[in-house]
């Protein structure tokens, strides 16, 4: 079985947003959201003597993902390649695993009310496309491919060349997004823009964010039912209904 | 009436409900767009023209709509990329603020009120118009501001027409001192786009470009391709740019003083022994004269004018000897800075030559030419000589792309002969040429303004005739045919959805004028598709495979070693060598060697201002795209951590900057960064629009073109220097 990763050379990457906008682009991604987007960090320092460099974040695929457990319906999972999906049948919304997720690579889309995220184009994979992102990228900085694949290419990027992933000492949950670049460029990067602790959710946010839409859907295929029961009463008469 | 429904009844009555809503609302595949499903969505090859690099371009389209744009795979040029703006051009076809029906002006000029006319209405109008201007004043007297592979269309009609007066900001507000600089020196300007061999360079020398922050497709590809591969990069720049934070040696060098530290690098390069001998003996002519014209000009001299240490001078060009003749030293694109910006092409072209650069591996690459058809013209009426002294006043001005301050100026003081009447076809002439209070006064005394554009730019206010043009997404252009890649190629840009609104393609825009001009027979094709079979015939391409494919590529000769003795001379300069001291430039009056002559520090209190490019917006185009504006929708004004300070300006601060002339900008937010100098400050071009009619753009940001009220004048070519102007920043008033 493949474990998808991705491998990001910040050395290459010149920050121009091209995957932002062919990822918006094949998604429909609302805009002010976004499930990949290039950051820059600095210039910090002297002049001089400078750093500063780009920085793209997205969805890790953790190893052990914090937004899975968050999940309270089983929509978000990681399927057996590695890649954490959502199933939009069962997400209600609550965006608890966009409180969870410390990359902040998760938002719930305003327009249907799901969450979205980067699934790494899991749909143009199985048609044997590269992700949007990928493809587009105008300085080829970005690399899929499967990390349990000794000759594969992110493989040889992500070990054989020393790439460095996002965590620090309190959230390490197994990222598979692999930096590379000059030490100090993927050094500013990574402490500019650093995991940051999982949000958990409290009991009243569980009541607000679960049990009430839970309840009003209840509520509303209620009514629904009713309402479809009478329309087609009215439409076929009483008779059948008689027992 | 009463009824009894079981529970049992109700339960499933209600359960089939809730699947029923729950079915509705599921996606098809988790993730993907509801439309993305089974059903077949037509691809349709073309070019991209967010920008004029033309990537190619895979349009998905379903129901006549564009779904998506992607990258072409088959593009021999850009192979399946696109940038941000690429990526967004569905966003530019659907803009609700288009231009959508010929308008004729009603109010005053410049106060907005135009009411509809139908095509045959205006294009009746105009050329009723064009035959009185004719009458009274001549042909010559209508001048043409043209932009974009569309208005060639219409270019040809003007030539037809009789004027000589068409001057794109393409020359004199961009590359015009570098073409001439190169071909004084080579014999042979650069081209777009530029052939310059980054890929297989194992040293880049970027002054002044900001690639990445600049991005054209294809040379960014090359850019990263050549770091991984390990190329060396020495970026010259007063400001931190994206390209100097992946530099092995930035030099941030003080504004205007390039040609100081360029006589520097030749110094050491001939000092030292170290430039190409082999290549120099072979092809140049002029290393004695250049020889002794540098032996003063030391690091050490340099060092006092540029701010950089001596050292790190030398350094640099001893990396750069290293590396020959792979070293790509690029010239540039937008060249027009401080008015001697020919002799600063020349001083780079200099160093090129002396590393043995120029058609070498990992240099400048040349050309390979493809003979496309032309179509059979009759010839152009003869016309009176320029009114923008293009090869007169400016002897080594295009003639062809002409001097767009130069017809502002003759329309003001109707010198030579007077101007009455424009047609500003794509171009933004309030926009990209400065000293906009002149050109508004020009356009005043005009007795004719026609605009063609797809969106209402700022100018269109003042238009007596606003014709709504295509987008590139609705018609055919020209192809490309493009001899100035590795492998030469022609590519085609045909239409993937028809027209929208009443917008028409400038193919059939032209072709219509002609009819009623009587000038039918320089338009010698009923349909664009004949037109295209005309130009590719010669090349022997099967036209089918063209269109489907979008591109068609050729062999081609990139290098000295493998010319043919077809693709004519090596160095088509009067002596046939590389002209190192150039006996042309001493002919005219010129310094024969590039000479550093000086700049004007900023006064006290004042920054000079820098400009350039952002990756996500195209110069003033792009401002209204809703996916652009969403990734960028204003700019910034970079000043350094300590200037800041002492201003008490804090990062994000809204200011206004004003110019020597007293000239304010808009309100615009500080960057405050320690990536600038302390002498300048740094904006990007393109916001601060001034239409209202761009309903998502106005008055967002800064404009930088309207704080250049000063220009130097490059006397040899006649390009309008902009980076010759001077702010100082204050605080915005706080409001309400």
């Amino acid at each position: 079985m493949a474990r998808y990763a991705m491998v990001i050379d910040l050395q290459k990457c010149v920050g121009c947003q091209a995957c932002t906008m062919a990822c918006d682009s094949e998604y429909e991604v609302p805009m002010g959201y976004a499930r990949t987007h290039v950051r820059y960090a600095g210039p910090q320092g002297t002049l001089p003597h400078l750093v500063a460099g780009p920085y793209i974040a997205q969805c890790n695929h953790c190893d052990r993902p914090a937004c899975v457990h968050a999940c309270p319906t089983g929509a978000t999972f990681q399927s057996a390649d590695g890649i954490v999906k959502v199933n939009r049948d069962l997400c209600i919304g609550c965006g608890f695993c966009v409180e969870a997720c410390p990359y902040d690579a998760r938002y719930l889309n305003p327009v249907i009310n799901k969450v979205d995220k980067c699934d790494f184009c899991a749909s143009r994979l199985e048609k044997g496309l590269p992700p949007a992102c990928v493809a587009t990228c105008t300085a080829h900085a970005k690399y899929l491919g499967d990390l349990e694949d000794t000759r594969s290419e992110v493989f040889r990027l992500a070990y054989e060349q020393g790439a460095h992933r996002n965590e620090t000492d309190d959230v390490h949950i197994g990222p598979n997004v692999y930096y590379l670049g000059k030490p100090q460029n993927i050094g500013l990067a990574l402490a500019t823009f650093p995991p940051r602790r999982p949000r958990l959710v409290t009991q009243g946010q569980f009541w607000r964010g679960v049990v009430k839409p839970l309840v009003l859907a209840a509520i509303g295929a209620t009514f629904i039912g009713q309402a479809v029961a009478f329309f087609h009463q009215l439409r076929t008469g009483e008779k059948q209904f008689e027992d | 009436m009463s009824s009894r429904i079981s529970r049992r009844d109700w339960l499933r009555r209600t359960s089939i409900a809730g699947a029923f809503t729950a079915g509705t609302a599921q996606a098809i595949e988790p993730g993907r767009p509801a439309w993305r499903g089974a059903e077949r969505v037509e691809q349709i090859a073309t070019n991209c023209e967010m920008c004029f690099w033309r990537c190619g371009v895979l349009a998905e389209v379903r129901d006549g709509k564009v779904v998506k744009l992607a990258g072409n795979p088959d593009h021999p040029l850009t192979a399946g990329r696109l940038c941000a703006r690429g990526n967004a051009g569905s966003q530019l076809l659907y803009d609700p603020d288009r231009l959508k029906r010929p308008m004729l002006r009603t109010g005053a000029r410049g106060q907005g009120k135009f009411r509809d006319i139908s095509w045959d209405q205006a294009l009746d109008f105009l050329a009723a118009r064009m035959t009185d201007l004719k009458r009274k004043h001549g042909a010559e007297s209508l001048a043409f501001f043209p932009h974009g592979v569309a208005s060639t269309f219409f270019a040809t009609l003007m030539k037809a027409f009789g004027t000589p007066n068409s001057a794109e900001p393409a020359f004199s507000q961009c590359r015009g001192p570098r073409e001439v600089g190169y071909a004084l020196t080579f014999g042979a300007g650069l081209g777009s786009p530029e052939p310059v061999d980054l890929e297989e360079s194992k040293l880049i020398v970027l002054i002044g470009s900001h690639i990445g922050e600049n991005v054209f497709t294809s040379q960014v590809t090359a850019f990263s391709t050549a770091l991984e591969r390990g190329a060396k990069l020495i970026v010259v720049d007063p400001r931190f740019s994206v390209a100097a934070a992946k530099a092995n040696w930035w030099l941030p060098i003080r504004p205007g003083t390039d040609i100081a530290l360029l006589l520097a690098w030749i110094n050491v390069l001939i000092e030292d022994g170290a430039y190409d001998k082999e290549y120099i003996a072979r092809y140049a002519a002029g290393l004695p004269e250049l020889a002794a014209h540098v032996r003063e000009f030391t690091p050490e001299w340099a060092e006092c004018i540029t701010e950089l240490p001596a050292g790190q001078v030398r350094e640099t060009a001893r990396a750069m000897a290293a590396a020959k003749p792979a070293v790509a030293l690029h010239p540039g694109r937008h060249a027009t800075w401080y008015g001697d910006d020919t002799q600063r092409a020349r001083a780079m072209a200099i160093v090129t030559a002396l590393l043995g650069s120029w058609g070498r591996k990992g240099g400048i690459f040349l050309p390979t030419n493809l003979h496309a058809g032309s179509g059979p013209f009759p010839p152009f009426p003869k016309t009176r000589e320029r009114a923008d002294g293009a090869g007169t006043r400016y002897p080594l001005a295009s003639e062809e792309q002409g001097l767009t301050m130069g017809l502002i100026e003759a329309t003001l003081t109707e010198k030579p002969y007077p101007i009455k009447g424009w047609i500003v076809y794509g171009q933004n002439v309030l926009e990209s040429i400065p000293r906009r209070e002149q050109t508004l006064k020009a356009i005043g005394q005009l007795d004719l303004l026609v605009v063609v554009d797809v969106m209402p730019m700022e100018q269109v206010q003042y238009a007596d005739l606003v014709l709504p043009e295509a987008t590139y997404l609705e018609r055919y252009d020209p192809p490309a045919v493009v001899s100035s890649a590795k492998r030469p190629f022609i590519a085609v840009r045909q239409p993937v959805v028809d027209p929208l609104f009443d917008s028409r393609p400038g193919w059939w825009i032209a072709k219509q004028m002609s009819q009623r001009l009587g000038l039918e027979a320089y338009f010698p094709w009923s349909t664009p598709e004949e037109h295209l079979e005309s130009i590719v015939r010669p090349l022997d391409v099967n036209i089918r495979q063209l269109r489907a494919r979008g591109a068609v590529s050729f062999a081609g000769r990139p290098y000295i070693d493998n010319r043919q003795p077809g693709d004519g001379a090596l160095f088509p300069t009067a002596s046939g060598k590389i002209e190192l001291y150039s006996p042309m430039l001493k002919q005219l009056g010129f310094d024969p060697l590039p000479r550093f002559n000086g700049v004007n520090d900023p006064p006290t209190g004042y920054f000079r201002l820098l400009y350039g490019r952002a990756p996500v917006h195209s110069f003033a185009r792009s401002q209204n795209n809703a996916w652009l504006d969403a990734l960028m929708p204003e700019n910034q004004v970079w000043i350094n951590s300590d200037a800041a300070r002492d201003r008490r300006l804090d990062e994000g601060d809204r200011v206004i900057l004003e110019n020597q002339d007293g000239v304010q900008s808009l309100p615009v937010a500080v960057r405050v960064t320690p990536g600038i100098r302390r002498d300048c400050v740094y904006m990007v071009h393109g916001f601060g629009h001034a239409s209202r009619a761009l309903r998502r753009a106005y008055h967002k940001g800064a404009s930088d073109t309207r704080l250049m009220t000063r220009v130097g004048i490059d006397p040899i070519m006649g390009g309008t220097g902009m980076r010759v102007n001077f702010v100082r920043v204050r605080k915005a008033q706080e409001r309400g």
